[in-house]
């Protein structure tokens, strides 16, 4: 009974440590330059869990720098580094490969 | 003496485990819901079982587990996952003997792990809105001690936290998912082997989840964490145990289950906890009456 709980507790400072390492992960990006940006309508996102697969598999794509979902529109906003553009193949691939559906991709203007 | 120690015990062998899924979805089974290509997802339930007999069985057995559900699920693509499942299980029983005298037996230790794929083969995307079917199929394997014993001898097969055996279950899941709410449903069926001849009987399922939002009401921007409410319900038939080819006519029946739970589903990281019920027992003979099931516990992406 005593090793269960230990573990419990362990557990749960795993956990602590998890969260605030990917706090600190959010931060690096956010300082990281920035080009253009990209709105992805996704279809079949509709609970917050779902939300991380879709974003890590769009940052495997060369040139992304950050990432921010939008739970409640289905819509991802990409921001790619200065001089990147985001090809919607790639996009689509990456939608796909988190287990969803790209339904509209476009380009943002400045300051839209 | 392998046939009187398993009636005495006949039943035993309760829902321990079976709670694999790995997403955001139902506490008592799987969902439909993806896994990303070459991303993991871990879940580590922890849970307390307790049981026993009515008024009628002299042994009156009393059962106590304890224990926890390691699984991890890896996306091979968008539609395909795999799940490896692993129990840990500190069992207990008390139970009078034939004599009289009142006997506690326990086991403690890894179960018999599960090794499964699940597949999307149907899914229906829109805005906010998800609707998937997807089959299942994989194999208990014998990892649990299935040998293991006290200063009585050795434990009952029901006792032991490994069946022995290789044990092929399949099923479907369909799930449907919209911001407000979700609803999944599955059926499955596991055909239990022979081991040190010893049998347990077939299993069939009938599992459905329902879980609301309820906070925030409103969706703002960005992902906020969501509060579910959740009930569920097993419909679970199991039949007899055989005993060197003889049925255990003690053994098996059916169960439906209802559970309420509570669920707070994050973007990284899941936390809930869920009180199964047994609302119908349609037991064989002396088979094992279930108490109540508590299971709590929390799943992470990474």
């Amino acid at each position: 009974m005593k090793l269960f709980f230990s573990r419990f507790w362990l557990t749960l400072a795993f956990l602590a440590v998890l969260m605030a390492t990917s706090f600190s992960v959010v931060a690096v990006h956010a300082e990281a330059p920035s080009g253009p940006v990209y709105a992805l309508q996704i279809d079949g996102l509709a609970c917050p869990f779902c939300a991380f697969g879709i974003e890590k598999q769009l940052k495997k794509i060369e040139g992304v720098v950050s990432t921010s979902v939008d739970i409640k529109d289905g819509v991802v906003t990409v921001v790619m580094e200065r001089d990147a553009t985001l090809d919607e193949a790639a996009a689509k691939k990456a939608v796909e490969a988190a287990g969803f559906t790209l339904r509209g991709f476009e380009r943002k203007e400045a300051g839209e | 003496m392998i046939r009187s120690l398993s009636v005495l015990t006949s039943g035993l062998w309760l829902m321990l485990v079976v709670a694999s899924t790995a997403q955001a979805a139902p506490q008592t089974f799987n969902t439909a819901l993806p896994v990303a290509q070459g991303e993991f997802v871990f879940r580590q339930q922890f849970f307390h079982l307790t049981a026993g007999d009515g008024e009628l069985n002299p042994a009156d057995r009393d059962v106590d587990v304890r224990g926890g559900v390691s699984v991890l699920g890896y996306g091979v693509n968008g539609n395909f996952v795999l799940f490896g499942v692993v129990p840990y299980l500190n069992k207990r029983l008390e139970i009078t003997t034939p004599g009289g005298d009142r006997i506690t037996r326990r086991t403690n230790g890894i179960g018999d792990a599960r090794l499964f794929g699940r597949y999307t083969v149907y899914r229906d995307d829109a805005r906010g809105r998800t609707f998937r079917i997807a089959p299942f199929g994989g194999v208990e394997t014998p990892t649990g001690d299935n040998e293991d014993r006290d200063s009585l001898g050795v434990l009952p097969p029901t006792l032991q936290r490994g069946s022995g055996s290789w044990d092929p279950f399949g099923g479907v899941i369909v799930t449907y998912q919209k911001l407000a709410y979700q609803l999944d449903v599955a059926t499955s069926y596991k055909i239990n082997t022979e081991a040190n001849e010893f049998e347990f009987g077939d299993e069939a399922r009938l599992d459905a989840s329902f879980q609301y939002r309820i906070w925030p009401r409103k969706i703002d921007s960005g992902v906020p964490g969501f509060l579910y409410a959740v009930i569920e319900s097993n419909l679970i038939h199991r039949g007899n145990n055989a005993i060197g080819g003889l049925a255990d006519h003690d053994s098996g029946g059916t169960t439906l289950y209802i559970a309420p739970g509570l669920q707070y589903v994050t973007k990284r990281w899941v936390v809930e906890g869920i009180v199964q019920l047994p609302a119908v027992q349609s037991l064989n003979g002396m088979a094992l009456e279930d108490h109540f099931t508590v299971r709590a516990g929390f799943r992470i992406n990474f």
